[in-house]
């Protein structure tokens, strides 16, 4: 009886609303905005952040690239373009003649980074690449050497020993176990 | 021939003034709201248009006004341009009948007149009401006229809508106005003075504070405002009746909308919660010695009154969810309804007990 007394009383003054006022009106007087003025101030981003993607070079300025298609491959919306042909003059060698990506697909999984066989693959931390007409989101081999240039100064060695026709395999270096010694 | 002249001016420049006072606080408004209801969600408003963000009606206004005007293909082009006047000449119109501060007469070249009320009406009340009603025409109407399923919709529900509420604000209002015995609003007004007490929100011999919660209710729905904001539910009508508008016409809507807001703020206040009288007997102004100047306090009454009711608006918006459309017009007719025809009744036997001197 008492109870059902009491939510009667609760129903005809609106008890429920009330405190929901209350709530709002505690966030008025306990004003602490929790927004960012974005273009004024932006967030910091973390280490393992996956931005827009470019192509690296070694440190003596050669494509890390060598056209193996890996990366066309792993892609799962058919960002990544590659066509691949020889070096002239060295046959054994190859290299990416063209490499086209769509960015406007990509969904940033960082999955034909890992499937990279020598690095050549980055991620950036750069996400501001609004543009007003789409197809500038189409980028070319020299367009993402030139953001892997911008984003990384610093560039991996060429190995002394590697000889310029092998490329250094890492695919796994990541997940090696420790060697016992 | 002079003196009408000098009366027709006056009336002009009265209304004039009162339509800038509107017009401003309605850009007042959308800022306010904006900001208000950020401040209660822990966000910040607009920020960009001059500091903080307080030139954002003006870049607002500007925007809109420069926009394309877009009829729909197979609009009913007179009803779609129509509709949006429709909706803001009785939202502008009932202004002219709410006393905005004391009921002074000037005299002015041998002519008397009135400076806080454009026109007292002696059935202000009912002209208020009656107008209103027009504005529900503009909003079924833009929502017809646009063909498109989203409109016609929300036309729909505002009609239903705003017709169950309009009843119910009706209804509320007839306590106040049997305990007053007069349907204007000055009369109301001047009938409250001498303290808070005397206001008909806590008036004797029967206060009218169920009439008050019955008409706040009835008042946020006539408006379309949240929680009952059906017509223009955006997540379910993308916008409701204006989805099709754009531009000018859209202000107009926007404009309406906001102007109905104040319009039931200032009944709300001068019904209610004693118009421009204080809640205390006369005036500070009046009693430290400058009778004349008591205007001044009485207006600022005035305003306070209705900026307190408006933030009531923002800040039911910043707490409630949406209503069902069923709960909504079950809670129209079935509790609005019933209330407001009892505190009619006992209103009416305490006014018959306690006659009025
Ligand atoms: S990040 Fe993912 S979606 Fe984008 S190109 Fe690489 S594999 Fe394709
Ligand atoms: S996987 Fe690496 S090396 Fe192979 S084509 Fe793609 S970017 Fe070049």
């Amino acid at each position: 009886m008492a109870m059902k007394f009491k939510a009667w009383l609760k129903t005809i003054t609106f008890y429920e609303i009330l405190v929901g006022m209350k709530a709002t009106l505690k966030h008025l007087l306990h004003y602490r905005p929790i927004t960012l003025q974005y273009p004024h101030e932006k967030r910091t981003l973390p280490d393992s952040y996956r931005g827009m993607l470019a192509l690296l070079r070694y440190d003596d300025g050669t494509e890390k690239c060598v056209g193996c298609d890996l990366c066309e491959a792993a892609c799962p919306s058919r960002v990544i373009r590659v066509i691949s042909s020889e070096v002239p003059g060295e046959p054994t060698k190859r290299y990416a003649k063209e490499y086209y990506m769509d960015m406007t697909r990509c969904l940033f999984c960082g999955l034909c980074v890992d499937a990279c066989p020598v690095d050549a693959l980055g991620m950036t931390r750069e996400y501001e690449w609004a543009v007003y007409d789409k197809r500038q989101l189409l980028l070319s081999k020299p367009q993402l050497l030139a953001i892997g240039d911008r984003s990384f100064p610093v560039r991996e060695k060429r190995l002394e020993l590697q000889h310029p026709n092998v490329a250094f395999f890492n695919v796994a270096f990541k997940f090696m176990p420790p060697k016992e010694s | 021939m002079f003196e009408l002249g000098v009366k027709v001016a006056f009336s002009l420049a009265q209304i004039g003034v009162v339509f800038g006072i509107v017009l401003l606080t309605v850009m007042f408004l959308t800022l306010a709201e904006r900001k208000v209801i950020a401040w209660m969600q822990d966000r910040m408003g607009p920020m960009e248009v001059g500091p903080y963000g307080i030139l954002q009606p003006i870049a607002d206004g500007l925007k809109l006004f420069f926009k394309e005007d877009i009829v729909p293909a197979g609009a009913n082009r007179f009803l779609f341009s129509l509709a949006p006047i429709l909706a803001l000449v009785p939202a502008l119109i009932g202004f002219a009948v709410i006393p905005f501060g004391p009921n002074l007469t000037v005299e002015l070249f041998g002519i008397q007149f009135k400076p806080f009320v454009i026109s007292d009406v002696n059935i202000g009340i009912l002209y208020i009401l009656a107008f209103t009603s027009i504005g529900a025409y503009g909003i079924i109407l833009g929502g017809w006229a646009s063909n498109s399923k989203y409109s016609l919709l929300g036309g729909l529900r505002a009609a239903a809508q705003v017709i169950s509420y309009e009843l119910n604000v009706g209804l509320a209002i007839v306590g106040v106005l049997l305990l007053a015995g007069s349907l204007s609003l000055v009369k109301i007004t001047e009938a409250q003075a001498g303290g808070f007490w005397h206001w008909y929100i806590f008036a004797f011999p029967f206060p009218q504070i169920f009439a008050f919660v019955v008409y706040v209710i009835s008042a946020v729905a006539e408006t379309n405002r949240v929680p009952f904001d059906l017509p223009e539910a955006e997540s379910e009508l993308v916008a409701g009746f204006f989805t099709e508008y754009s531009g000018m016409r859209f202000a107009f809507f926007f404009i309406a909308e906001y102007a109905n807001m104040i319009l039931v703020s200032c009944i709300a206040a001068a019904l209610f919660l004693g118009g421009w009288n204080a809640p205390y007997p006369g005036t500070l102004i009046g009693h430290l010695g400058f009778p004349h100047f008591a205007w001044i306090e009485q207006v600022v009454w005035f305003a306070a009154k209705v900026y307190c009711f408006l933030f009531l608006f923002f800040w039911l918006r910043a707490t409630l969810p949406r209503l069902r459309y069923d709960q909504l017009m079950r809670f129209g007719w079935k509790v609005m309804l019933p209330i407001a025809l009892g505190n009619i009744l006992v209103t009416s036997i305490a006014a018959y007990l306690f006659p009025k001197s």
